[in-house]
């Protein structure tokens, strides 16, 4: 069946009527729902939003948690031919502020007539969708029409889905993906798990469905095949990771995927006792993306969950980015992965990968999927041979159109069908080494923040120079996970106490603003930071000299140092009239 | 022993057991971010394991104005009065 949009997939249904989502909740109840099922629950949500005069080709957003309400609205929303767009819930105890500014922003920027949300959300919506002013304003599933609607035929160029890759009150990005692209990206997943006639994948997920990971790694691909997906809330998973590796075992999952510091959290957070009786040796594939992967968790995880049967070669290294809907690169499946050692210095100070035995140890994240190419070039775009490390470049059926309503923003990312993933690595061997960033984006337990956001946390802190301050995140060796770093000047007339007083008052804005613990705060005198000509900031510049321990004010220009200066280049002018050799 | 001392101790036990906590008993006046230094990660954690403890159930709305010690002792104290 070649299907050429996600309501194919939704007509087709009937062949395995086994199929459908699992929630499971805090106490490890499960609640099941067919995927027909599923179905008709959406085609009444499309009813109603018919009814209210919602058209082809509308952004819908969506603010729902794991919930078959969260799947009502999706699939309601598409049949009606509109645009889901799934936006995060509120995180629990945090600043409301910031969440409602942050989601007015991103309802503003799809030109959303109406947002769809789960009916404990919307009391504290209020502020957000007034702010936004959508025609409709908001309104739970319960409050739609209750009228029988048309399905809206939509194609494959129609926007199927927007995601937002990073929620951000400066500068959301919302990446805008057609029919076309996702069913490209779940053809691509599917061929890695082939369905027996006696044997079915069944995939096991707390990603947040908002994110591509889960969104269109686990949910579509299992619509497509039928299969059973047992879903967790994220906000469960993270205060209780157990209940992830419970229903692998109870559900006898096969495919799970998460980002690196999700396998942390196992390592650190569940007790021998919570695995009593989890047997893990179903679970083929581990996936592990949305971050980098780091030696120093995935061996300890391995090491550790053997003892339940988990398989060392399940742990599987991916690349990807929502720019691209999911995965771009594979590790190879049911092998061990694969890490090398390279010279720091010649990686970091030349960009050359040679391998040595007591190098950076860099995680393989594998070969290019079926129907990607990939390229590594230069500032000025040339290709650069194996072993140099350069700009990620990506070529593939599942790329986005765009960026929502912004062609500029577009245009800097995607040339000529190829898109500029802003990582940087390099090919050794047909593998993919990644080394770093080059873009701004923050990336820390497997989610994107944008600098700005931190960045604003600190300004009117009093000793703050306003519009010095760049915040990054980098990757130590061993470490297990991303870290935090904020370089902030002082202002020139700060007193002792407030410079003090500073860097805690730092990671009290940051971890209020935005959630995030900062590892490190450095202080600089005025002007440290590198800015390009035209004045902007340098993150990705910042960070590398910081990591070189080079990061310095420049000299103070003095009336000596300028007499100085001129001398020399009045004495070489002198040399060259005539035409004598440098002494 | 008041109710709220209760309540109060129930969640600096909480704090200790799942949170890193090692002063005493935490103060009504703390302030989660401030005070405590919750990330967001350690706030879903405090708010599902006193959930957990006291068979409550919080739900955006009253997590609204939850901001210090005292905040959420309130909360859970008119939870459990249902």
């Amino acid at each position: 069946m070649a299907a050429e949009t996600l309501l194919d997939y939704l007509d087709c249904l009937g062949r395995f009527p086994d199929g459908g989502l699992r929630f499971v909740d805090r106490a490890e109840r499960a609640t099941w729902f067919p995927w027909t099922e599923i179905r008709e629950r959406a085609l009444a949500v499309c009813g109603g939003l018919r009814a209210l005069g919602i058209e082809r080709g509308d952004r819908i957003p969506l603010i729902f948690p794991t919930e078959i309400e969260f799947f009502d609205a999706f699939f309601g929303v598409q049949l009606a031919g509109a645009v889901p767009v799934p936006l995060y819930p509120p995180v629990r105890l945090g600043r409301l502020g910031q969440y409602l500014r942050g989601t007015a922003r991103m309802i503003e920027r799809t030109r959303a007539p109406l947002v769809l949300a789960d009916a404990r959300v919307k009391r504290i919506l209020g502020e957000a969708v007034a702010l936004a002013r959508p025609r409709l304003g908001c309104k739970t599933l319960g409050e739609l029409p209750r009228e029988r609607g048309e399905v809206v035929r939509v194609g494959p160029s129609d926007l199927a889905l927007v995601q937002f890759s990073s929620g951000t009150t400066v500068d959301p990005k919302p990446v805008a993906l057609s029919h076309r692209a996702i069913i490209a990206q779940v053809e691509i997943l599917n061929s890695f798990w082939q369905d027996t006639a006696d044997f079915r994948h069944t995939c096991v997920s707390w990603l947040p469905l908002y994110h591509d990971m889960g969104l269109i790694g686990c949910v579509v691909p299992a619509l497509s095949r039928e299969a059973q997906l047992t879903l967790i809330g994220p906000e469960l998973f993270v205060t209780r990771p157990a209940l992830w590796l419970r229903a692998l075992s109870r559900y006898r999952g096969t495919i799970s995927p998460a980002p690196n510091f999700a396998y942390g959290l196992c390592l650190h957070r569940i007790s021998d006792a919570e695995m009593e009786g989890c047997d893990l040796s179903e679970w083929r594939t581990a996936l592990d993306g949305a971050e980098a992967v780091t030696p120093a968790v995935t061996r300890a995880f391995i090491e550790r969950f053997a003892r339940w049967g988990f398989r060392p070669e399940a742990l599987t290294p991916v690349y990807g980015l929502s720019e691209a809907a999911l995965a771009v690169t594979f590790s190879a499946l049911d092998t061990p992965f694969e890490s090398r050692r390279f010279q720091r210095d010649a990686l970091s100070r030349d960009r050359i990968a040679r391998e040595a035995l007591e190098g950076r140890e860099i995680v393989s994240v594998g070969r290019p999927v079926p129907g990607f190419r990939l390229r590594i070039v230069d500032e000025a775009g040339r290709d650069l041979p194996d072993g140099r490390v350069g700009r990620v470049w990506i070529q593939g059926p599942s790329l986005m159109e765009g960026y929502l309503d912004d062609p500029l923003a577009t245009a800097r990312v995607l040339r000529d069908g190829w898109l500029d993933t802003g990582d940087l690595g390099f090919l050794m061997d047909g593998e993919l080494f990644l080394t770093g960033r080059a873009k701004d984006v923050i990336i820390l337990r497997g989610r994107n923040y944008a600098p700005e956001e931190i960045e604003r946390a600190v300004e009117g802190i009093p000793g703050v120079r306003t519009g010095c301050v760049v915040a990054a995140s980098w990757l130590p060796e061993d470490a297990e996970g991303g870290r935090l770093a904020l370089f902030v000047e002082t202002a020139r007339d700060a007193g002792p106490e407030a410079l003090a007083d500073l860097p805690e008052a730092c990671r009290t804005a940051v971890l209020g603003a935005a959630g995030l613990a900062v590892d490190q705060v450095e202080l600089l005198p005025p002007g440290t930071l590198p800015r390009t000509s035209s004045g902007k900031l340098r993150r990705a510049e910042a960070l590398r000299l910081w990591l070189a321990g080079e990061l310095a004010p420049p000299e103070p220009v003095t009336a000596v140092r300028m007499a100085k200066a001129m001398a020399r280049s009045g004495l070489a002018y002198a040399r060259l009239r005539w035409g004598r050799e440098e002494g | 022993m008041s109710d709220d001392m209760i309540i109060l101790q129930g969640i600096s036990e909480v704090a200790r057991l799942h949170l890193g906590w090692q002063g005493g008993d935490l103060s009504p006046e703390m302030r989660l971010v401030e005070d405590l230094r919750l990330d967001s990660v350690r706030l879903m954690t405090l708010a599902a394991e006193v959930e957990n403890r006291f068979r409550i159930f919080l739900d955006e709305a009253d997590e609204l104005a939850i901001e210090t010690v005292a905040d959420l002792v309130a909360v859970v104290r008119r939870k459990l009065g249902r």
